[in-house]
């Protein structure tokens, strides 16, 4: 079965009107949440299970010398201790895509040198977690210590030291990456007037609540089978193979239900690596979990970083010129950092229509925890510097920034940050939607000039975000679904469950395009031995791209059917229709249960039918408009969400309740980034300040305010299952700038970084006080 | 060393022997078997172990299994009637789609109960006061308060038949 994006976007399917797809059905995985039974790779037991721990560096650049792990060996109940002397030394991406030019293979499992503090420097199994732990004490490890930059201005210096002797000169990760359209001076030559500002960008992390675990087991044949928690079973397989030096078919990974990830779990981490090897030095499983703090010192953050905007805009409101120069901290390795620069880059070029661009991004390398892919994958920076600087624009130009937006939106034909054109005109309506919603024109004048303590504002901040990670990486979407002889379906898929319902819809799209009851479709997935593969749950990728797998398996499937069927029914194959189980004679009233048509007749045996579907890559984009209200205590410097509209245009709507959800987590994450979280590395050392839930501060119940999700399907995507489109990523990026152009609102101050802490708040209204006081005025 | 320690979780008797440094945590989840319970931080941050401890919400990663000793202990597992009939609470927690990855659902939901046990009819203020020990990454808390307010509710009205 080939793709099939060029046909048109079915808002109902064969004729029939839409039964499965779009309803709220009952969600197969939450029997399992709500009652505890549920198992996560750390709930895996088995007898004479062995724990394992790592030995993390306390100094953030060195040279190991040596290390002695002879009194940890000694110790009783120590079974085994790897150092880099004991590890194959196999260079490899931490972001192991396969199919992607941006790898960057960088890492050793276990490397003579340290890059970041709280790198893992050797492993320990033992007979109990305690007694591992007493071990990582007993292994001495000499360092002879590096100079080390925590900056990427420090990084980029001349003479800095260089994290990585075979990458390229002063640090970079890759190339700077450079997108230009048009003529930016001509542009600039033509505007009216110029903004431009630096925005700073804070270093939030995906903080999922389930910590890194895995468990490993070999056979006596030599299979590896590893239960752990990961976003990609099939990077983790593929990398794990390319650097243990097995097939393929020699690795299993197993994962049921994982504890979220964000994108931070697309990564393969040491453990997993030393996990399997300690597993195979000693014969026995090994399970190891990280703690929270190890979570935070080894897992990997948001790009964190500095961009420069300068835009031009004529007095009518078009912008006529964008300059940007981005430069992200990669930390000391480069994971995602080549995916991200390039998407951030690209996406410069878009949200808000301009002729004339010019666009460069830079990724370097410091001596800090490893950045990674996370929710919103460097749109989020982007968007959060490109909306400030369009409501600063309002402003200026005395436009209601809602107006602004509108009049610069991209829209049906556009090309987007990947090359493709726009479908529909999503941007405007989500727009337009909101500000009737939100009774935005009518919203009270700027309190900024009122004398109260608390003072209100009203933001708003739009953004867009490609569902799948192509043209970046050679994406694909994979199902196979199997019709049983009693008429109910399997479907085998290779996509991670990560909670975000996605499971579900797939059995939605596949009862929905096979013509039979969503409750006869069960799903099988987190096994490499048995699912198609797949690349991974991330980028917007499962509904739209394995939903389209799925939807082509299910028709495969229901072609055969549809064939055997109509002699059955003395009909011709045009004249069957399949739904709900039912297949019918058109113009009849003859008609059997799927379950009839399959069963063995005489001699015969019951119809054994398989669908495949692979989807090669294509792109479509979502978009939304956030529209909040904050309050700011002027004598406290708290800002206070009191309420959010997010509005999105997400296309066909599969799972209307589990799409509501995937957006209201996404903003308590832009919440928090914007307010106060914020993953801090002391300057002089390298040494993480807060890797812990109560230093890093994400919101809590009380933080939260209502959120009033509206959803709209005004511009599906012919690409995507019944016009679907991507979900995940969308719902952290305009919310950021929505709550800083509130603030702004509320006291005048842009802020043009985040987070925005009360303390930052405080200071700010103090130097407006004071720029404000008349010179000669007494104090 | 290892001291001898019973329990009574869910109404079953669990007489474990473990180290006096041993979490009730840990115990739950590897003497009794009881996985429900998670492990989010080990120091009482977020809320993923969170049991009832003779009558009280405790984070069971903050209590020592000894200190336990003779208590009477409700976990997750044991919030349904019985196999295959979820409480109230489970169940608006599935109606309103208030679980994703379901890692801190199993803390959320008891000390959910622990709230709707004390004040069957919380406020919203009250139910997120109440919860907001228990972290939540994935769903932004909407429906999860949602789902709190629906059960009492729904108790509410099966208290009056």
């Amino acid at each position: 079965v080939t793709a099939s994006s060029d046909r048109a976007i079915q808002g109902e399917a064969d004729g029939r009107r839409l039964s499965v797809v779009g309803r709220s059905v009952k969600r197969a995985d939450l029997i399992e949440k709500v009652t505890g039974a549920a198992k996560f790779a750390g709930d895996v037991a088995f007898p004479g299970l062995l724990h394992g721990k790592i030995k993390r560096a306390q100094i953030a650049h060195a040279r190991i010398a040596h290390i002695d792990a002879s009194r940890a060996l000694a110790l009783p109940g120590v079974k085994a201790v790897l150092t880099h002397a004991d590890v194959p030394r196999v260079l490899h991406a931490g972001s192991p895509h396969p199919r992607s030019a941006s790898v960057t293979k960088d890492q050793f499992i276990l490397d003579d040198r340290v890059r970041y503090w709280g790198e893992g420097v050797a492993a320990v199994a033992a007979s109990s977690e305690e007694i591992a732990e007493e071990a990582l004490d007993l292994i001495a490890v000499d360092y002879e210590p590096l100079p080390a930059v925590f900056t990427p201005e420090e990084a980029m210096a001349e003479g800095a030291p260089q994290l990585h002797e075979n990458r390229l000169p002063g640090n970079d990760v890759l190339p700077p990456v450079v997108v230009r359209r048009g003529d930016v001076e001509n542009g600039f030559a033509e505007a009216d007037f110029v903004l431009e500002g630096e925005y700073g960008l804070g270093r939030p992390t995906p903080s999922y609540m389930e910590p890194n675990v895995c468990v490993c087991n070999w056979d006596l044949n030599g299979k590896l089978t590893i239960w752990t928690s990961t976003q990609s079973a099939f990077m983790v397989r593929g990398t794990l193979a390319e650097v243990l030096g097995l097939p393929l078919n020699k690795v299993r990974v197993l994962v049921d239900h994982m504890g979220g990830g964000f994108g931070g779990k697309q990564d393969l981490f040491q453990h997993e690596f030393l996990c399997a090897l300690l597993a195979r030095r000693c014969g026995r499983p090994v399970r190891m979990e990280y703690s929270r703090k190890e979570t935070f010192l080894g897992g990997r953050t948001r790009h964190s970083g500095r961009i420069w905007l300068k835009q031009g805009f004529r007095s009518d409101g078009a912008i006529v010129a964008r300059q940007a120069r981005i430069v992200f901290d990669s930390g000391a390795y480069g994971s995602h950092g080549p995916g991200v620069t390039n998407v951030a880059t690209a996406s410069l070029t878009s949200l808000y229509r301009c002729p004339n661009v010019d666009v460069s991004g830079r990724c370097v390398y410091t001596n800090t925890p490893i950045a990674g892919a996370f929710r919103g994958y460097g749109v989020v920076q982007t968007t959060y510097a490109l909306d400030l600087q369009m409501d600063e624009a309002a402003e200026r130009l005395g436009f209601d920034p809602a107006d602004l937006k509108l009049m610069n939106a991209v829209r049906d034909g556009d090309i987007s940050p990947s090359g493709h054109p726009i479908v529909g005109h999503g941007l405007e309506d989500c727009i337009r939607r909101g500000v009737e919603e939100v009774g935005w024109r009518a919203r009270p004048a700027p309190a900024r000039a009122a004398g109260g303590v608390k003072r209100r504002g009203r933001g708003m901040g739009c953004e867009m975000h490609g569902s799948s990670a192509y043209p970046g990486i050679k994406e694909q979407g994979n199902a196979v679904v199997k019709l049983n002889e009693d008429g109910s379906v399997t479907l085998l898929t290779g996509a991670a469950g990560l909670g975000t319902g996605a499971h579900t819809a797939l059995a939605q799209i596949a009862a929905e395009s096979l013509g039979v009851a969503f409750e006869s479709v069960s799903v099988v997935h987190g096994d490499t031995d048995v699912a198609p593969w797949d690349i991974g749950a991330f980028a917007s990728h499962t509904t739209f791209m394995v939903g389209m797998a799925t939807k082509m398996a299910a028709e495969d499937v229901r072609r055969k059917l549809v064939e055997r069927a109509a002699p059955m029914l003395d009909a011709k194959p045009e004249a069957i229709s399949v739904s709900a189980g039912v297949i019918r004679c058109a113009g009849t009233n003859r008609s059997m249960t799927v379950a009839e048509a399959v069963a063995p007749t005489m001699g015969q045996p019951a119809a054994q039918y398989y669908g495949v579907g692979s989807y090669s890559p294509t792109k479509s984009y979502s978009f939304a408009a956030h529209f909040v209200e904050v309050e700011v205590d002027t004598e406290t410097g708290e800002v206070r969400v009191l309420q959010v509209v997010p509005v999105h245009e997400i296309g066909r709507v599969v799972h209307p309740i589990a799409a509501q959800g995937q957006i209201e987590g996404g903003i308590q994450q832009g919440v928090g980034h914007t307010l106060s979280e914020d993953f801090r590395i002391d300057p002089r050392s390298g040494r993480p300040l807060n890797p812990s839930f109560v230093d890093y501060k994400m919101p809590l119940a009380m933080d939260m305010p209502a959120i009033r999700t509206i959803l709209l399907e005004t511009a599906p995507d012919p690409g995507g299952p019944f016009g679907a489109k991507g979900v995940g990523e969308d719902p952290i990026i305009a919310i950021g700038p929505a709550i800083a152009n509130a603030i702004h609102d509320a006291i005048g101050v842009r802020f043009r970084h985040y987070p925005i802490t009360p303390e930052q708040v405080l200071h700010a209204l103090r130097r407006k006080r004071e720029a404000e006081r008349p010179a000669h005025a007494e104090p | 060393m290892t001291v001898d320690i019973r329990l009574t979780v869910n109404g079953d008797d669990y007489a474990i022997s473990a180290p006096p440094y041993r979490s009730l945590l840990d115990a739950l989840r590897n003497d009794c078997g009881l996985t429900g319970s998670k492990k989010g931080c080990e120091v009482g941050d977020c809320g993923s172990c969170t049991v009832i401890l003779d009558g009280k919400p405790v984070n069971a990663c903050l209590v020592l299994a000894i200190e336990a000793d003779g208590a009477r202990i409700r976990t997750v597992e044991g919030l349904q009637a019985a196999p295959g009939q979820p409480n109230p609470l489970q169940e608006n927690f599935m109606a309103h789609g208030a679980a994703q990855c379901g890692f801190c659902t199993p803390g959320v939901l008891v000390m959910a109960q622990a709230l709707l046990d004390e004040n069957p009819n919380p406020s919203e203020d009250e139910i997120r006061f109440a919860l907001a020990g228990n972290i939540c990454r994935c769903t932004g808390y909407t429906k999860i308060v949602a789902a709190v307010r629906a059960a009492a509710d729904d108790m509410k009205r099966e208290g009056a038949l």
